[in-house]
């Protein structure tokens, strides 16, 4: 027993290597849970009738992640009944390969934006932004009016969309070669509306109160 | 989950439990040497401190040891044992649909009683007229408020004034809610020039009763008379075909000023309701157009007195 014990007292007296045992017992559940869905995340492929965005929202997404609308609202919608009841179908993986990085958020001082798109007017959207206390008095959502007066620039987003294809994002060339001319006189209130009316769009369908299993 | 990635979480689970089991063993079983004054004899800070020898608490090891029980009872009944699925097959998508069985079924049960029935038997059912407030807090309010006064600033309607824009029968709050509109009011501005923008808008004005120059008012009259009777009327009472606004109230969709009148006819305006019909079941909006008949305030109220909604606040 003696010499069991020489061996505790040799992790306890060097802190060295007790931080190493230290972390390889706590990362052992980082390693069962993140690294086979780490892996994994490569193979999830598109969910049908999502595409890469186009030039003004794509432009519109960096605003919002500039604009950190990610730290009030989230774009996840977990699967729990009273969230697909308010939101529409639970988000899934494959609804996020184009954003880079996940808008997923976790912070839910607003309402979750997964599925915004079309739920408002345009004009809504834009009161809103710029002045959300207009149509909502009890907001507390900042003002950002100075998208109304912010230009797009057309080059900059062509280097974006050209970043994103080397990284693997279906972009043809046409497509990026047209993006600075889709932008043309566009402001970045524009881009951001454009982005969150086109926000899980495509999927609002046919998913009202609906759980559809995962496919593993 | 393939074989792979489940065998490695097999494996960590295992190495997990495993390393749990021994440490939880050796704690209980292990002698430390000890010193004549009872310490290990590890000293720290010159002396200072001493490091004491007492047996592991019962709580902690009991505590400890249910913990350890529990990991195998939860990885036995619950998925998360690599690619086992455990003895229960509970699966969150599972669980999902029964909770929405369940509440479909709650709500059922206050709407089949008047399905059916006329709009004024729904608003008399608090149940429906209660799911249909929450309803409308969640997807209405944004536009037409919080109490459904609307916005001027908008042009959001006030939906609870009995003016209503394409016509408050069931089916035409159905129709509205359900498909959406698109209401436009093209721009006269350059047709009409400043001075005739500015005698129509007088013209518009009089008509609820509201004095303006009596020239102007004339001269607007005959341009009225030509650009505007082919969708709000040679009267200007509005059609609800088209959603053009019945202009000799004193609901006004935009504003009541002169200046917003005027912004109206040079500009142009449109409003945009959206489509529902993918968000919500013809049953929801029921619920909805039900509070809304329960919320509708009579005329010479509150809401008519300035002709428009007013926030409260």
């Amino acid at each position: 027993m003696p010499l069991r014990y020489k061996h505790f007292e040799k992790i306890e007296k060097h802190a060295g290597l007790l931080g190493v045992l230290i972390a390889i017992m706590v990362s052992l559940g980082g390693l069962a849970e993140i690294t086979p869905l780490f892996i994994k995340a490569h193979t999830v492929e598109a969910a049908p009738g999502f595409k890469p965005y186009d030039a003004l929202r794509l432009a519109g997404k960096d605003i919002y992640v500039r604009e950190g609308c990610y730290l009030c609202h989230s774009q996840m919608i977990r699967s729990l009944r009273f969230e697909t009841q308010r939101y529409g179908k639970h988000s899934v993986a494959s609804e996020s390969v184009y954003d880079r990085p996940f808008q997923w958020g976790s912070k839910r001082t607003g309402p979750d934006l997964a599925r915004v798109g079309g739920k408002y007017s345009d004009a809504w959207q834009r009161l809103h932004l710029v002045s959300p206390r207009s149509v909502v008095p009890e907001s507390n959502m900042p003002n950002y009016p100075w998208l109304e007066n912010a230009q797009i620039d057309g080059e900059d987003i062509r280097a974006r969309m050209r970043v994103l294809q080397m990284l693997g994002d279906p972009y043809s060339d046409e497509e990026i070669h047209a993006a600075a001319a889709a932008v043309v006189g566009k402001t970045e209130l524009d881009a951001i509306v454009a982005y969150l009316q086109g926000l899980g769009a495509a999927n609002v369908s046919a998913s009202k109160n609906v759980a559809e299993q995962d496919h593993e | 989950m393939s074989g792979f990635w489940s065998g490695w979480v097999k494996l960590l689970v295992v190495i997990n439990l495993g390393i749990t089991f021994f440490l939880f063993i050796m704690a209980l079983r292990i002698k430390i040497p000890t010193q004549a004054d009872g310490t290990t004899g590890h000293v720290w800070a010159h002396g200072v401190l001493r490091e004491g020898v007492r047996k592991l608490p019962l709580w902690w090891a009991l505590l400890s040891a249910a913990m350890f029980i529990a990991g195998f009872i939860y990885l036995t009944l619950y998925p998360g044992f690599g690619g086992f699925k455990g003895v229960l097959g509970w699966t969150s998508a599972e669980e999902l649909q029964r909770d929405v069985q369940a509440n479909n079924a709650k709500i059922e049960a206050v709407l089949q009683r008047h399905r059916g029935e006329s709009l004024e038997k729904w608003a008399g059912n608090t149940a429906a007229v209660e799911i249909g407030h929450r309803l409308y807090l969640d997807n209405c309010a944004a536009c037409h408020g919080g109490e459904a006064l609307g916005n001027p600033v908008l042009g959001a309607p006030n939906l609870i004034d009995d003016d209503w824009l394409y016509g408050g029968d069931l089916q035409s709050i159905l129709t509205s809610i359900l498909d959406g509109r698109n209401g436009v009011m093209p721009a006269w501005g350059t047709a009409l020039g400043r001075k005739g923008v500015n005698e129509v808008a007088a013209y518009v004005v009089s008509l609820s009763g509201v004095n303006a120059p009596a020239d102007w008012v004339a001269a607007g009259k005959t341009r009225y008379e030509t650009m505007c009777t082919a969708c709000h009327g040679i009267e200007g009472r509005g059609n609800s075909q088209l959603g053009a606004p019945n202009l000799t109230d004193r609901s006004w969709l935009h504003g009541d000023d002169f200046a917003r009148v005027t912004e109206t006819i040079r500009d142009g305006r449109t409003g945009v309701m959206p489509s529902w019909r993918e968000r919500l079941s013809e049953d929801e909006v029921r619920t909805i157009a039900a509070w809304l008949v329960a919320q509708r305030v009579p005329a010479g109220g509150r809401i008519h007195q300035n002709g428009h909604a007013k926030p409260t606040s």
